[in-house]
């Protein structure tokens, strides 16, 4: 058994390796062909396990792709954590501080909360950092091990510190960490904030450089769109999205482009705040589909009870919902009990094992239909059926490795560079602005007690990246 | 292809198996044949009926009863003879499912269980040799913890005319990315980095190996000598090149569990001072094929949680490299769905009356872990196999992994 003393010795020595670049790249032969890319990174808790740590760490230590540890050639040069800043603002200044009398108070440990970090339930066999330093921030020792700029503000990121904008492409990673609710229940993510202060650089020095948005573009559709239409009037790349689409498929395959799809199910449990990622994996599959992305005529999102009587008059297939739970590693009930195979479906079971069962029914401009089922309680994992003419059912399962890895991250980390070092989105921002758009119609509905919404808001069409997208190599 | 069978000729099996608890192997292999499971995008019910059960190690957890009670077909003898005649004078069913893991056996003097392998066996082909009649016979995992009795049974099998199917999951489960060894080509190395303990584990890592490189250019030749590297030996080992380094990292970077070298990080690809740091006793497993191929197989416990390998291919520029994938209900799944691809071969079997793919492939892991605690017996002495270079085969064209 490795002891907490021998593992923390042995991450001193690591850290002193990993700081040192060079040696890393001698290590694996691969030698920078040009100029590194500088990269700010803005996001919201840098604290262990965050989505921010996971993904901007990809960029600092490398990450692995295509069979090999990744080193993008890209450098880190500043950092913007928003949690610092509000905490610096709320904190008394040091003049309030002298005429209390009062010290200055350490830096002190963030604030846990239990929103956003849904994938932390799984076991981890790692020894993880102490439950202290797992809450508090790591930006100030990453700066310091990695040399990048810490800056108290957005435009001091872009800017490194200078007069002028100074990064070849900006990171950010919004998620929830104390940011207050609304009345339908979604967390006011700072995302579109994020994007109007880097927007504003960009004009002040009528020079825009490739962006990505981690997950939904913003908890308002309209927004989202203003986010859209800026980046295509100021000729940027915008990437956004979460890493479900892009992820390993169990098993390797797509809709095959072009084909008639008639219906899709998704069927996920097991995470809190993944309904975006779940969508967007939806999406990624169905804008395959004859003529491409039309746009979204309707939602509707039923709960409880209201779940069980439309799948039984049919608002989903059966067999739709029966094949992607087929692909399901994460049976609960009595699998957990006895470890047996169970057939959800045919037996009957679901209402037993679902407290709160949820359906997000979508209707699409071109007559097709989907619906994602999230089934706490039945499941752990996101599986997907869809019936396609000419190919019978096509399901699969999104593959979610475990913590603390969650290798995942590590694709969308692939894509990102990828967008960043071509100048080009590695796939359309519209696909992420019409999620954002069907999950806030869908919160709306369940808002207004769960009736159906017409959304012509949402005639958001799109053509597909004519490749698949997900990792398979 | 499966044969399609009037629900009145639906193929009958007879279980034997040590014990029927939860997640132990027996569980997993013949819950599937009773109560289905999800494949190619439904849920999938065998086409044959689970007759009959020999349960050897009863006790606190078992499940027989229960399993039972929801299928009545299926009745429980009190000896494996009896499981195959269903208490007649002769054989009465068309096949046979040993699930020989688990269990509470002596351990050998080197510390390899005495699973029944081999003693189920012998009871079972006493009643194909009475009744005059073989039928299918699957063995889950190795074939016997002693060389002499796994090459008995493959050459039984062979004067019997039946046919013996087995192995481990890692041969058929999900590969990520979905990719098999190219058929025929020229391999110079090959590696897998796995975890677990010597004489269970190490058998999962050799099968990783094994099913990858038969396929290679002029099939399955031998193996000539193996050298089992533990301890300090292990780490010199890895520094002088014995195997190579290069082909161990390309192995780990398809590893969805590497521990991080470092606090708060939460995936790095570890130094070899943090990998000695984290792997407080490695395993490698040394050996060397007839026709020149040296493979490796690691267990470091502490650095990874899953089974990967990469092998050195002619002609092409970076190493070939894969994760088998086990679904592991440690906490990361509930469902060990990396046994429905090793049960679905097993039907494929009973309805087609052909192994999948060649136990002699068995055979030659079986001798490896053999041949790998011996060697560690001997103070990590080379020990050559002769037994072990007569194993020639050629592997399945067809790729028999899951992929649908």
């Amino acid at each position: 058994m490795l002891t907490r003393r021998r593992f923390v010795g042995y991450s001193a020595l690591s850290s002193a390796m990993l700081a040192y670049r060079p040696l890393l790249h001698n290590g694996w032969g691969q030698a920078p062909a040009q100029r590194p890319l500088r990269l700010a990174i803005l996001g919201s808790t840098y604290r262990y396990q965050s989505q921010m740590q996971t993904l901007a760490d990809r960029f600092l230590v490398g990450y692995p792709y295509d069979g090999e540890w990744h080193l993008p050639n890209l450098q880190v040069v500043s950092v913007y954590v928003d949690q610092l800043a509000r905490q610096a603002e709320a904190a008394p200044s040091p003049y309030q501080l002298a005429m209390t009398g009062a010290k200055v108070a350490p830096a002190s440990s963030a604030k846990g909360t239990a929103g956003g970090l849904g994938r932390q339930h799984a076991v981890a066999a790692q020894p993880a950092p102490e439950k202290s330093e797992q809450m508090s921030d790591l930006s100030r020792a990453r700066s310091h091990q990695f040399g990048f700029r810490l800056c108290s503000n957005i435009p001091e990121a872009l800017r490194c510190g200078g007069d002028r904008i100074a990064v070849d492409a900006v990171l950010t990673i919004v998620e929830q960490d104390d940011y207050p609710s609304n009345d339908k229940g979604q967390i006011l993510l700072p995302s579109y904030d994020f994007f109007q202060q880097c927007v504003q650089v960009f004009e002040d020095e009528g020079h825009a450089v490739p962006y990505f948005n981690h997950k939904q573009l913003s908890f308002s559709f309209e927004q989202a769109q203003t986010m859209v239409k800026t980046a295509n009037r100021l000729r940027f790349p915008l990437l956004a999205g979460s890493s479900l689409p892009v992820t390993w498929r169990l098993p390797d395959v797509d809709i095959p482009l072009g084909a008639e799809v008639e219906e899709a199910v998704m069927v996920a449990g097991g995470y809190d705040s993944m309904d975006f990622d779940a969508l967007e994996a939806l999406q990624c599959m169905l804008e395959r589909r004859k003529g491409g992305e039309t746009g979204v005529k309707a939602v509707q999102l039923l709960e409880g009870d209201d779940v069980w009587a439309a799948g039984k008059t049919g608002r989903w297939s059966n067999d739709l919902l029966s094949s992607a739970l087929s692909r399901s590693d994460t049976p609960l009930g009595l699998t957990v009990l006895d470890g047996r195979t169970q057939d959800l479906v045919a037996s009957g079971v679901l209402p037993q094992l679902v407290k709160n069962p949820a359906a997000y029914c979508i209707e699409y401009n071109d007559g097709m239909r989907a619906t994602l089922l999230l089934l706490n309680g039945a499941i752990m994992d996101f599986n997907i059926a869809a019936r396609v003419a000419g190919h019978g059912m096509v399901s699969t399962q999104f593959f979610l490795p475990p913590p603390p890895n969650v290798t995942d991250s590590a694709c969308l980390a692939a894509k990102i560079e990828q967008t960043f070092q071509t100048g080009s989105a590695a796939y359309p921002v519209e696909r992420a602005l019409l999620t954002t758009g069907v999950l806030e119609a869908c919160l709306t509905s369940r808002h207004k007690l769960n009736q159906r919404l017409e959304t012509p808001q949402l005639a958001v069409k799109y053509q597909p990246p004519a490749e698949s997208q997900y990792a398979r190599t | 292809m499966p044969q399609t069978k009037t629900s009145a000729n639906r193929p009958r099996l007879a279980a034997v198996v040590t014990a029927y608890k939860r997640l132990l192997h027996p569980q997993h292999v013949v819950d599937r044949l009773l109560d289905g499971y999800g494949w190619a995008g439904t849920f999938h019910h065998p086409a044959m009926d689970v007759v009959s059960l020999y349960v050897d190690q009863r006790g606190e957890g078992d499940l027989s009863q229960e399993r039972m009670d929801r299928h009545p077909t299926m009745k429980m003898y009190p000896t494996i003879a009896e499981t195959l005649t269903l208490g007649t004078s002769k054989l009465a069913v068309d096949g046979v499912v040993v699930v020989a893991e688990h269990g509470t056996y002596p351990l050998t003097e080197k510390g390899i269980m005495k699973h029944p392998h081999f003693e189920f066996f012998e009871q079972v082909t006493k009643v194909f040799r009475d009744s005059g009649r073989s039928v299918p016979y699957f063995n889950d995992k190795e074939l016997s913890w002693n060389w002499d009795w796994s090459k008995q049974m493959v050459d039984t099998s062979h004067q019997l005319g039946f046919p013996l199917q087995g192995g481990s999951s890692l041969a058929v489960t999900w590969r990520v990315p979905s990719v098999e060894f190219p058929s025929g080509a020229a391999v110079h190395e090959a590696v897998s980095v796995g975890y677990g303990g010597m004489g269970s584990y190490d058998f999962h890592g050799l099968e990783t190996i094994q099913c990858m490189v038969e396929r290679r250019k002029g099939g399955e030749t031998g193996v000539e000598w193996l050298q089992t590297y533990r301890g300090e030996g292990f780490w010199t080992a890895w520094q002088q090149g014995v195997w190579s380094q290069a082909l161990v990292k390309a192995a780990l970077c398809r590893s969805s569990t590497l521990a991080p070298g470092s606090a708060t990080f939460t995936d790095t690809f570890p130094s070899t001072e943090q990998m000695r740091a984290l792997v407080p006793d490695p395993v490698a497993y040394n050996y060397q094929h007839r026709d020149g191929l040296r493979c490796t197989m690691l267990l470091l416990n502490g650095l990874v949680r899953d089974f990967t390998f990469a092998a050195a291919i002619e002609g092409q520029a970076k190493p070939f490299s894969t994760q088998m994938y086990l679904p592991m209900p440690d906490g990361r799944t509930t469902l060990a769905s990396f046994f429905s691809p090793l049960v679905y071969n097993a039907e494929q079997m009973f309805l087609t009356g052909k192994a999948q793919y060649p136990i002699e492939r068995t055979l030659l892991t079986s001798g490896l872990l053999i041949a790998g605690v011996d060697s560690a017996y001997q103070g990590m002495q080379r020990v050559q196999t002769a037994n072990l270079a007569a194993v020639h085969y050629q592997p399945n064209p067809e790729s028999t992994f899951w992929r649908s």
